[in-house]
């Protein structure tokens, strides 16, 4: 199955270990992210919370459950969201990882495996048969990038 | 019925795709389903009310073809993410130079 996959790629002045005081500890993590009730121990269940996005069919509650921790190297928690609990619309993954890069630290992050409807709209917008229709939409392409 | 229920069918996600490609008739959609031609017609009535497709008649067949406006919605969800992130690890990187700078204070260099 096609997946739209993000990666991004950050470069901190500040060396792993505080970065990933910022990725663990839940105070932390709300001062740069959202709320959150995260422990750092594998297949711990949290939540984020934040507004609503009633026209995204969101909620404002992420349900996450840490899959994976490498202690300044990697952190992986499942991220999903729907339009009420129970339902579930984004089904996603995300990857934190770490690196020394001289003084500082190298990130990466990859939000990946959207799944349902968005996995299968990025797709849509891959295909060449779409991009050749996308050339008569004018507008409505020119803020998609 | 709105542009997200209209997809959250897998048939017709899969017209969808079809349509990607080229602009097809019901005929020869259908003739990628194993459902009947009124089911596939059925569904089609759905994607055009909720604004993902045009029908247009050419001579005894209707054609449905992709209308890439009633897609502006989804594209916000692709593009949300992305931005998302950004500002998020812009924040971290606040964050993180806020705390060091801090620390510095409680214990000066060189001392």
């Amino acid at each position: 199955m096609i997946k739209r996959d993000i990666l991004i790629k950050w470069h901190f002045s500040h060396p792993p270990e505080k970065v990933w005081e910022c990725l663990t500890e839940p105070k932390l993590i709300s001062q740069w992210l959202m709320k959150n009730d995260f422990k750092p121990i594998i297949g711990h269940r949290f939540n984020f919370y934040t507004k609503p996005i009633p026209q995204m069919g969101f909620d404002g509650i992420v349900y996450c459950e840490v899959l994976e921790l490498i202690p300044n190297k990697k952190l992986v928690y499942t991220w999903k969201g729907g339009p009420r609990p129970g339902v579930i619309g984004l089904d996603s993954l995300l990857t934190w990882t770490l690196m020394p890069d001289g003084d500082g630290t190298r990130m990466i992050l990859e939000h990946t495996g959207f799944s349902g409807w968005k996995n299968f709209v990025a797709s849509i917008f891959m295909e060449k048969g779409w991009k050749k229709i996308s050339r008569r939409m004018g507008q409505v392409l020119i803020d998609m990038k | 019925m709105d542009t997200f229920q209209a997809i959250a069918d897998p048939s017709r996600r899969e017209i969808l795709m079809l349509l990607t490609k080229d602009k097809m008739s019901i005929n020869s959609l259908a003739g990628n389903f194993d459902m009947s031609r009124p089911a596939v017609s059925k569904h089609v009535k759905v994607l055009y009310e909720a604004g993902l497709i045009l029908i247009s008649d050419q001579g005894r067949e209707r054609y449905c073809e992709l209308k890439p406006e009633g897609f502006g919605e989804i594209k916000k969800w692709l593009t949300f993410f992305d931005q998302f992130w950004k500002e998020k690890l812009q924040n971290l990187e606040n964050l993180l130079n806020e705390r060091s700078k801090n620390s510095a204070n409680f214990h000066p260099p060189g001392k």
